[in-house]
Formats: C-alpha cells, structure tokens, sequence
C-alpha cells in the first residue's frame, strides 16, 4: 500500500509492504531533487555562502555555518575571533530553537489527535527569528557569516534585546510546554519527574503511555553527532557506550535505485542522528534514564528533542554572558580566495542532526560541492537485509498511521533530504 | 467571508513559506484568510484532493520555479497551476523563484523558469492569465509584503504594478533607501572591512541595494533589521538577475 507523505517541506511515498498483519516492509521514495550540488558547480565560491541557504526553509542557517566552515577549512592559519566563534553558535542554536518549536506543535501534535496550534509554533519560532535577525539581517537566509568572521558589530543594546527574546521564549517553554521553571528542568534527571508537571511536552509523553506506544520507533539503538560546539560533543553511541575517536572519513554516501535520496552510513552501518543522538553522546541525564527505559523510541526521540531547546537557551544565555564586545567581528583572511586551491569540509549539527558540507576549489572557484544533509541518516531507505533506519523503526508495526508518526518523529525534511 | 488560498509549491526550498510563518499578526491573519492547502500549516484538502480535483478558491499563490517536468502528488506543477488558474480571482508569484526562476531556474529540471518571466524576459506560456497575476519577488519573500496584498486582493483595491508586475508600493523604492550606511555611501566612504558599523559597501564589496527594488530597509525583517543595516551586502535578491556572480565584490571598469 503506498502512502503520500506530506506537509514534510515536500513530499515522500511509502510503500508498505504487510506481511500477517504486521508492517513487513517499507520502500520509502522521494520524488524530487533540485541538485544544489550541480548549481554551485563553477561558481565562484563566496557565492555559496549565498545560494546554500537555499537548499533548505528551515534549516538554512545551519546550511550557512556549514559553508562558511567548509570553505575557512581551506585556508591555512586563518583567524576567527571567539566573538565571531560564539555569534555564530548562538544564531544555530537559535534556528535549532525555532525548528523544535515548529517540530513538535505543527507536526507533532496533530498526529496524537490534537488541533494544530499555529500561535504556538510560530510565537516562539519568531522570536527565535528575531534574535538571527539582529546579527543577519533577516531570517530566513542570511549570509551574514562569512569566512574571517561575520559581518555584524553588535552594541550593548543588540544584547540587551537578544536576552529578552531569550527570556520571553523560556517564559514561554515554562509556561505552555513544561509548567516548571527551566532551571531545574535542566537538572532533572529522571523521566518521572518530568512526568509529575503539566504541560504540552509531558501531555504528550503520558498519551504515548495510555495508547501503549511506548515500544513503537525503535531501530538500530545506534547514534552519531558529528558537529562539535560549546554544547554538543562529537562522537558515537552504540546503546549507550560512547566513543568520542570518531573520523569524517568513514561516512560514506550511496546512490538509491528508487529514491531521490542518497542513503549515508558510517563504517557500513547506519546510525540515528538527530537530538536524542546528540542527547546519548552528550550523555544528558535526562535522556539516558528515558533510553533506559524505552530504548530509541518516539518517547525517547520527542523528549530529546523538547528538552534540547531548554537546554539551548540556557546555554545561549551562558554564551551571551561571555561575549566580549571588544573583540573584532571579522579578521580578513591574508589570502584572497582567488589564489587557493584546496578542499576542505564541515560538520555541524543542524535541528535534524549532523550536516556535512565538503568542497574543492580551484583558483577560487567551485569544482565540486558535496552536502550530506541529517535527514538523509534518519530516512534514506536501503534494502529488505540491511533498512534505514527510519524503515526499521517502522518494522513490525500493524497500521499506516501509527508508521506515519513513527516517520514523522524523525523530523522529516523533504528539500533538505533531496537537495 | 474568509477568502480561501491555495498555497502550492513549485521547485522551492520553502523558505517563503517559513518566511510567511513569521508574520507577527498570523492569527488575525488566519481569521480572515483560510488555507485549502499550505505546505506547513493544516488545511481541509490533502494534497491529493488538490490535483485531483477543482476544490473551489479565490487566490493561487505560487511558490519556487517552474517546469513542466516538476510534479506534485504525480501531476504536473504546470497541469495544477492551470487547472486552478481559471477559477481564482488572483495568482501571486510568492518570492524570485516564482517570479523569475531565481536560484532553482539552474536547477535539473528542463526548462525552469518563473511563471511569466524567465529572468527578465516575458514568458508566451501562460499569457491568458497575465492579468491576473501579481508578482512578489524576494529570495524569500517578506512576509508583510504578501499579506499585504492578500489583503488588498480581499479589498478589490487596485494595485499599481510595475512592469514585472510587482505592486509598486512595495517595489518602488530601492533598498538603498534607508539603509543608515547612506551618509557613508553620499561621501563614497567604503572603508568597510565586514563587522564594523561604519561604511558603505556599494565600493568594494558589492551592495546591490542602490537598484535593487525592496523595502527591506522601509519594512524591516522580522521587525528589527535589514541585511544592509546588519552589515551584509544586499545580494539584489527581488530582481531577475538573482543571483549574479561574485556576490561580495564590486566590479571595477577602467583603470585603477
Ligand atoms: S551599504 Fe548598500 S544599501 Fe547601504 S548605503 Fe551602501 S550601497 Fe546603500
Ligand atoms: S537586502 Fe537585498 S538580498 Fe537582502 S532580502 Fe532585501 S532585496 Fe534581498
């Protein structure tokens, strides 16, 4: 039975396959690609700085930071101010924000039966927008990170500003999502204690209880993060032993018979990325005692990713607090692009998880552009002997719906995963 | 009576309709307007009930580049544009893809192109709609300037437009205006070096604002700030030519 997917920044089709009334199964195609890779082909590359946050609505930031990276990863001793370092972070965290937000009230909730609550998603996601904007200009798709630095020179009064739209987005976690004071949510270390509040977020997780979904989602136990900050760490965790020694060089990516998306996979096997996996290598108290419990299940996947946006403001908070105004924006680099040729990469983790960018340039200009995108590990399909890992979570069970949730946990992201 | 849209994306990175969803006033918003479908928010069509059928609605609004080759829910893009361009009232363009082909026109599909432009050359496909579409140009698009004129589309005011069928009230001005680097730019003074306050970046570093057509600089981003107030280039992303070559430099005739 196949199944039009939708409302996931595009469109999939799932192609379930039953066998004794159980999901036996499932081809997963999506039907279209725009091959940025191809656009940037010959272009000068400063010029990715603008078109890559094209590749995607939502994620666009995270697609700048990754360009700016991969193309300052081609210069030798280059400089970038903390100032610069911390900016930038704090304008990914920001869109990691939004995206949760939009995650969880548009996508999420819906599917447990609940009305969509448009004001919900978009209160918070705008403040979150605002903040981006006071360094980048607007929000969606600046460009406002640029190799040396970024192009703001921010005032006392940009940070005045900034930590209120932080303050009135924690007010707003506190009093729709988790009706606790953030603070101590941060230290909570045990699903129970999350359990006793009200709230959007632990409505959510007891309606999973009562509909006995606790087991549905589960796939490999397997995580890797690969974008390393202030706050996220890299490595890989398989249940939950962690291995920091973890290299960009086994991550390979493979073309799909069927499907517009490249399936990715590192040492040969699949790995989940994402906000629990980040959770599981960052080992969050929180999360480990929910993976304890029910393993790498949407409960797991949706408290990851809900309670990573209180973590994150927090952290910003911390990062803010920090900043010193007086060093440079941008230290211009000693070289002009034009008289390099090198490769280089990047890894950050984007709202869906790990985003790679590599690229060649030859005097200045792009010969060839290579984007490994989160969703393209979460939700490539493979075969019947080795699936995705979105396919395996959705293994086993016996209706479309509940296999559509289970898809739709992973945070699917059609544009970013064709690109 | 709430006007019913149809959102229908083309070969788009949705960035328009994220843009749309940071409209400060969405709920007031949503009660005068409702969706038959939108990419993000829920509607009471699915998108199979979109193609597949004539579900009745007063404006089309248009997101990404266009190709016959590109399909949505297995019908041509193309099909389902001029399946409901008989019956709405208004076709808007929403954002450069759209409108011109913006970056998705390089895309693999054959002969991408925005619905009535190609770049800055008028389309004969689609002529017998011409009238009744109005153009919003921007890599995305600012979200007050579409509800702006979905609002005037629901007041049957007569927009003016301009040649690429832009509302002049929005399309009027050029970023430049605005910007608070003017004073710097008045006395060519383009010391700018990226994350300072002072400067012009129309010398070196490519500002494109002094013709490029937007009120980014008259309608804020997201309420607080522009590209060019920030200290970024104005990459002249509402205008055909979007997006150029060699975006952060100023191209230099003659001698030194
Ligand atoms: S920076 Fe651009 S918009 Fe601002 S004054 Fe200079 S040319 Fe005009
Ligand atoms: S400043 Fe220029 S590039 Fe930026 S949104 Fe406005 S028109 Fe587009």
């Amino acid at each position: 039975m196949i199944k039009l997917i939708e409302k996931i920044e595009g469109e999939a089709k799932l192609n379930f396959n039953f066998k004794d009334e159980k999901i036996e199964f499932v081809d997963i195609e999506f039907m279209s690609t725009r091959n940025i890779e191809n656009i940037l082909k010959g272009k000068p590359a400063f010029d990715a700085l603008v078109i890559n946050p094209r590749v995607c609505g939502i994620c666009g930031h995270a697609h700048l930071i990754a360009t700016v990276k991969a193309l300052e990863s081609c210069y030798e001793n280059l400089q970038i101010s903390n100032k610069a370092k911390s900016l930038r972070e704090l304008t990914l965290n920001f869109e990691l924000i939004q995206n949760h937000f939009k995650w969880f009230y548009l996508t999420m909730m819906p599917l447990f039966g609940h009305k969509q609550e448009v004001l919900k998603a978009t209160y918070p996601s705008q403040l979150m927008g605002k903040a981006i904007a006071l360094f980048g200009g607007q929000y969606p798709h600046t460009s406002y990170a640029v190799v040396g630095g970024v192009v703001c020179d921010i005032t006392e009064m940009d940070i005045i500003k900034l930590q209120h739209y932080i303050d009135k987005t924690v007010q707003f976690v506190e009093e729709n999502l988790l009706k606790m004071d953030s603070k101590s949510f941060s230290t909570c270390k045990s699903v129970e204690s999350v359990l006793k509040y009200e709230g959007d977020l632990p409505d959510i997780l007891r309606q999973i209880n009562a509909e006995e979904l606790l087991e549905h989602g589960k796939s490999y136990d397997r995580f890797i993060s690969f974008g390393e900050s202030s706050y996220f760490k890299k490595g890989k965790s398989i249940k939950t032993r962690v291995n920091n020694n973890i290299s960009i060089d086994n991550v390979k990516e493979s073309e799909m018979a069927t499907s517009f998306a490249k399936n990715v996979s590192y040492k040969d096997k699949y790995y989940e990325v994402g906000p629990l996996a980040r959770a599981m290598v960052n080992k969050n108290q929180l999360i480990l005692d929910a993976h304890k419990k029910y393993g790498d299940s949407i409960f797991s996947r949706i408290i990851a990713r809900v309670c990573e946006i209180s973590q994150l403001l927090l952290h910003s908070t911390k990062l803010i607090k920090e900043l010193d105004l007086n060093e440079p924006s941008y230290i211009e680099p000693s070289i002009n692009i034009k008289q390099l040729n090198a490769s280089g990469y990047s890894a950050v983790e984007a709202a869906r998880g790990t985003l790679i960018h590599k690229v060649e340039i030859e005097n200045g200009i792009i010969k060839n552009y290579e984007i490994i995108t989160p969703t393209q590990w979460n939700l490539s399909g493979g075969t019947r002997e080795k699936m995705g890992v979105s396919q395996k979570a959705m293994i086993g069970l016996c209706d479309v719906k509940t296999a559509e949730l289970v898809f739709k946990t992973f945070d699917v992201c059609s544009v970013c995963t064709t690109h | 009576m709430k006007m019913r849209v149809l959102w229908l994306s083309a070969i788009a990175c949705n960035g328009n309709a994220h843009s749309f969803l940071n409209y400060p006033y969405i709920e007031q918003f949503l009660n005068d307007f409702e969706f038959i479908y939108h990419p993000i928010i829920d509607s009471a069509y699915s998108l199979e009930d979109i193609v597949s059928n004539q579900i009745p609605c007063d404006i089309l609004l248009i997101e990404g580049a266009i190709s016959k080759q590109f399909q949505r829910a297995d019908i041509s893009v193309v099909n389902i544009i001029k399946n409901y361009s008989k019956i709405v009232q208004k076709i808007v363009t929403v954002g450069t893809c759209a409108t011109f082909g913006g970056i998705f026109r390089e895309s693999d599909y054959e002969n991408t192109s925005g619905l009535h432009f190609n770049q800055e050359q008028l389309l004969e496909d689609f002529q017998e709609i011409f009238e009744k579409t109005i153009s919003l140009s921007g890599c995305p698009v600012h979200p007050e300037i579409l509800v702006n004129t979905l609002y005037s589309i629901k007041k049957s005011a007569n927009l003016k437009l301009d040649n690429f069928l832009r509302p002049k009230e929005f399309y009027a001005y050029t970023v430049h205006n605005g910007c608070t680097r003017n004073e710097y730019f008045e006395y060519k003074i383009d010391n700018h070096k990226f994350g300072e306050l002072e400067g012009c970046m129309y010398y070196d570093h490519g500002c494109q604002a002094p013709y490029t057509h937007a009120s980014c600089n008259k309608i804020l981003w997201n309420e607080v700030n522009s590209k060019t107030r920030a200290g970024l280039t104005c990459m002249g992303c509402t205008e055909p030519t979007f997006p150029k070559q060699n975006l952060f430099e100023t191209k230099k005739y003659g001698h030194s």
